[in-house]
């Protein structure tokens, strides 16, 4: 019996990919023998980032490890991959929302419409501002050209963030060439390991979500021809890669802040910063109007948000 | 050569030309975007529309431009032994290599099809049948009979967030235009091998 | 298939397909396009098209129409004339001090353009006829101008560097002010080359006779002033980019718009000479987008076929050579390809195999992409391909045959040999100026 090979294509460059996924596809290959290889491609290397669904769905890209919103998937649910603002304070609220509030079942039903396998989702960093000028308030923001989520966009577009879109591995040179001023796409551990911290100057403590909600994804038609073994090996290498990102970050993210030489921090009031939330209530309210799928995922998020606040220490402390 | 085939010519190195010295002027609205964007940064706001809409431009430029710029010559060739031949023997081994450009603008076409197809909103794998069948319910329902055939319009993953079929629809007319062009040039050449010229 | 004998079938097929003569884009994009249909699966035939969107996405690209424009209405409006008088006039008592002023000229020309197609067109119409008149050596003038056209790649600002720059991901800032040093070290070279060239034998260069050298100071001082012009012009891109406060593709929108005022203001551009830099551009604007179009589906191909990793294989795990041996190895296989292949396409389809495995043997980018540039160089002139070689044979006057330009490009590619070895041995060469301009 000849060897079954995917071709997985990730939203991530080599250099951070080495950590979201490249252990996991390792560990998957190395278990799987001559029975399954998974080639493992990195951002817009075989198709672009934009044509990644569309890759997918036809079988061009047998696999693929996104967000929903950066590849522009054809579904209800799109706004809420990457970064849906104030929709997650902590990694732990992403699976905690797909495991036990429901979302799985939601993300499960609108992938399968559109003809795609949602194997499973998890967590990564906060959403922070990483910029050439620094941001100490709203108004600093003004003008602002940032590489950041369609999404995410779209919600601080309204505090005169201007927000640029180019292909991911592009992003450095863009901000050395003045294509952009800022980077508003990750947390702290990402502008270190990409190299974004070379060529910013200042982190804003604040962040427009706790965590981004990523996905792995596969062709519908080659995920029901894998035996169920493999369909299981694969989703346990998912879930060491969503485990391995929960520490990562989770560490990353303070011990750069304490130790990070490269980025000085600056932090908006939290009484100012308390607008941006308020309008992110509202921006949700607009997204539940926009259908009925969206509505109920909206009810979730707000479910859960409430839950959280009512449950106290450590959950919220505010 | 059979006059059929002489108008073939003469009507699509026309209509290319025409719509080719259209996309040339393309550069000076590539140009105003760009200034566009650099004023707006430097005085108001930046715009979030200008990248995206010198990219549109650009591809608009080369596609459309591109059955132009054959009739122009402007191709590099490697003419190690290209160089030497006649007319004549250019003439035959054209009429040879036509079929093989042909096949790769024949790939382009139908991966463009395929992916204007999506950006309607259709997932299927048959592109072809779905444009049947949209021209169908456009001539029997009208357009309201042809919007029941769209599904979800794909927009670009981007905060601006334009339709992108009007994009994916130049690119694939663009490759059928340059099809038509390699077809008019092995006319050419298969005139030029019975001497005559067209 | 074996991964090897994938990579080695598509790039000899690749090679057949060129030799027939074909249209470069129709010769990459079949063979990507069949090898997809035939070797990928399901949906390969859907590659091809993905890289025009992947194209689209390359935002550098749209430099592209700029620089050939600004190229082209300074060769069609010929307000480099008065650049040449300018040589001319200094340089004429030297002997060989034409030739020696046509290099000066290039280097100026470069700055205002980023191929290498202005600087020749300039050469040949403006530069090759004087010096014929005045008995300089056919072969050695044809060697000159070619050569000297070649530094437009170099120089910033430059297409080649625009387009090293995003494969290998590297700020075109700094790749191109790295390229400001080692072109003028070459420029220095050409022009030693000349000046002992035509010291040992006076025939090759003769200076200029007493009656031609009679002009007076004033006339001198104000032809002087030409020289302004493209030190304007570049300063007006330049300046604002490296300063950011334009990006790069709005720095290029201004250069094109500045060489355009200025023929204007010099009363140069006529409906003739706007018609034709204009259609001129889309020629060349056009083929350039096709070739990268197919070879960046022919690229992804290959990738997705395991050919990549087959090749990067070879070099690191079967051949247990040292760092510098793989970069030498690589500098020389460009070199032997660029003989054959278009330097374009070989950029958008070798130089991602390169390129990272560059980066993974310690070496730095910026320097590479000089070293690339200067490869590329060597490649513009050295036949059977070659597009100044094209050029040259499509503008040169009928007493300089096909031989002759052969012939003449020996001596200059020894030279360019000679910086890539510099370079190469002592990187500060390239990364002196970047290094002071950005502080690093
Ligand atoms: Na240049
Ligand atoms: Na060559």
């Amino acid at each position: 019996q000849s060897t079954i090979t995917w071709r997985m294509q990730t939203y991530a460059g080599p250099a951070l990919a080495e950590h979201v996924i490249k252990p996991a596809i390792d560990m998957f290959n190395k278990i799987a023998g001559d029975r399954m290889q998974i080639e493992l491609y990195f951002a817009d290397q075989l198709v672009p980032t934009g044509e990644l669904f569309r890759a997918m769905q036809r079988g061009t890209i047998d696999a693929v490890q996104s967000d929903d919103d950066s590849m522009a998937s054809p579904t209800d649910v799109t706004v809420f991959g990457g970064y849906f603002p104030f929709a997650s304070r902590y990694s732990l609220d992403v699976p905690v929302l797909f495991n036990q509030y429901g979302l799985n079942e939601i993300w499960d039903e609108e992938y399968s419409k559109v003809g795609v396998k949602h194997i499973s989702a998890g967590a990564w960093d906060p959403c922070h501002f990483a910029t050439k000028e620094p941001i100490n308030s709203l108004a600093d923001l003004q003008g602002k050209r940032v590489f950041t989520f369609p999404t995410a966009g779209r919600f601080m577009s309204q505090f005169g963030v201007v927000p640029v879109t180019i292909p991911w591995e592009d992003v450095e040179v863009a901000m050395q060439t003045g294509e952009l001023d800022g980077i508003a796409w990750s947390g702290i551990t990402e502008d270190y390991t990409v190299g974004w911290a070379d060529v910013t100057n200042y982190f804003l403590t604040n962040n427009i979500s706790g965590a981004w909600a990523g996905s792995f994804f596969a062709n519908m038609d080659r995920w029901n021809e894998l035996p169920e073994d493999l369909q299981t090996l694969f989703r346990v290498c998912c879930d060491q890669s969503h485990y391995y990102r929960q520490w990562w970050y989770w560490g990353g993210e303070a011990s750069l802040r304490v130790d990070g030489s490269k980025l000085e921090l600056t932090t908006i009031p939290d009484e100012e910063w308390a607008q941006v939330e308020a309008k992110a209530m509202e921006f949700w309210d607009e997204i539940a109007t926009e259908s009925e799928v969206k509505a109920r995922v909206v009810e979730i998020i707000k479910k859960y948000n409430a839950d959280m606040l009512k449950a106290g220490r450590p959950y919220r402390y505010s | 050569m059979p006059r059929l085939i002489r108008a073939y010519v003469r009507f699509v190195d026309g209509m290319n030309r025409l719509i080719g010295r259209c996309a040339m002027y393309g550069i000076f609205v590539l140009v105003g975007v760009l200034l566009w964007s650099s004023v707006s940064k430097t005085f108001f706001t930046p715009s979030m529309w200008t990248l995206e809409t010198a990219q549109f431009v650009m591809v608009a430029y080369y596609i459309l431009g591109g059955p132009y710029s054959i009739q122009m010559g402007s191709n590099v060739r490697m003419d190690l032994f290209y160089g030497g031949w006649t007319p004549v023997q250019k003439a035959w081994v054209d009429g040879f290599t036509a079929f093989f450009l042909l096949f790769y603008l024949g790939v382009l076409l139908y991966g463009g099809l395929g992916s204007f197809a999506y950006s309607l909103g259709y997932f299927g794998s048959e592109p072809v049948t779905f444009f049947k069948d949209l021209i169908l319910a456009f001539v029997t329902g009208g357009p309201a009979g042809a919007g029941e055939q769209l599904g979800y319009l794909e927009r670009s993953s981007t905060a601006w967030r334009p339709f992108l079929w009007p994009i994916k629809l130049m690119l694939t007319f663009g490759v059928f235009l340059m099809m038509l062009q390699i077809v008019a040039e092995f006319f050419r050449d298969i005139g030029r091998i019975r001497g005559v010229e067209l | 298939m074996s991964h090897e004998l994938i990579a080695l079938t598509m790039f000899s097929g690749m090679m057949l397909m060129l030799f027939t003569g074909q249209r470069v884009f129709g010769a990459i994009g079949f063979v990507g396009a069949l090898a997809g249909l035939m070797l990928w699966g399901t949906g390969g035939v859907d590659v091809p098209f993905s890289a025009a969107m992947k194209l689209m996405k390359w935002y550098p690209m749209l430099t592209l129409p700029m620089f050939i424009f600004m190229g082209y209405v300074l060769s069609e409006s010929r307000i480099a004339d008065d650049l040449y008088k300018m040589f001319h006039v200094w340089m004429g008592p030297v002997r060989g001090g034409l030739a020696i002023g046509t290099i000066g000229l290039m280097v100026l020309i470069s700055a205002m353009n980023g191929l290498s197609v202005a600087g020749m067109a300039i050469g040949a119409t403006i530069a090759l006829p004087e010096l014929l008149k005045r008995n300089y050596d056919k072969i050695m003038v044809t060697g000159v101008i070619q050569a000297g056209s070649s530094l437009g790649i170099l120089v910033p600002p430059s297409v080649v560097l625009v387009l090293y720059a995003m494969i290998a991901r590297q700020p075109v800032g700094q790749l191109w002010l790295a390229g400001v040093v080692p072109g003028l070290l070459m420029a220095t070279l050409f022009i030693i080359y000349i000046y002992i060239r035509c010291r040992l034998n006076p025939a090759l260069g003769p200076a200029l006779p007493k009656a031609e050298r009679n002009v007076p100071l004033a006339e001198k001082l104000r032809l002087l002033r030409a020289g302004l012009l493209p030190l304007i012009i570049f300063a007006t891109m330049m300046v604002p980019f490296v300063k950011g406060w334009t990006s790069l593709v709005e720095s290029s929108a201004i250069g094109a718009m500045a060489a355009f005022v200025a023929a204007i203001l010099k009363g140069r551009m006529t409906k003739e000479v706007f018609e034709n830099s204009v259609r001129k551009t889309l020629g060349i604007s056009c083929m350039f987008m096709f070739i990268i179009l197919a070879a960046l589906g022919f690229g992804a191909i290959f990738d997705g076929l395991g050919a990549v990793q087959a090749i990067e294989n070879l070099f690191t795990e079967q051949m247990h050579l040292s760092p510098w041996a793989i970069l030498i190895l690589m500098q020389l296989s460009f070199i032997l390809m660029g003989t054959f292949l278009d330097d374009t396409a070989m950029l958008v389809i070798v130089a991602p195999l390169y390129v990272p495995l560059v980066g993974e043997l310690g070496f730095d980018l910026i320097w590479y992409g000089v070293l690339y540039t200067i490869t590329t160089q060597i490649a513009y002139m050295t036949p059977p391909f070659g597009y100044n070689l094209f050029l040259m044979r499509a503008m040169a006057p009928p007493e300089i045959g096909l031989r002759d330009i052969y012939r003449s490009i020996v001596p200059f590619v020894l030279l360019m040999v000679l910086a890539l070895s510099l370079v190469m041995i002592f990187p500060q060469i390239a990364m002196w100026l970047p290094g002071i301009v950005y502080g690093n």
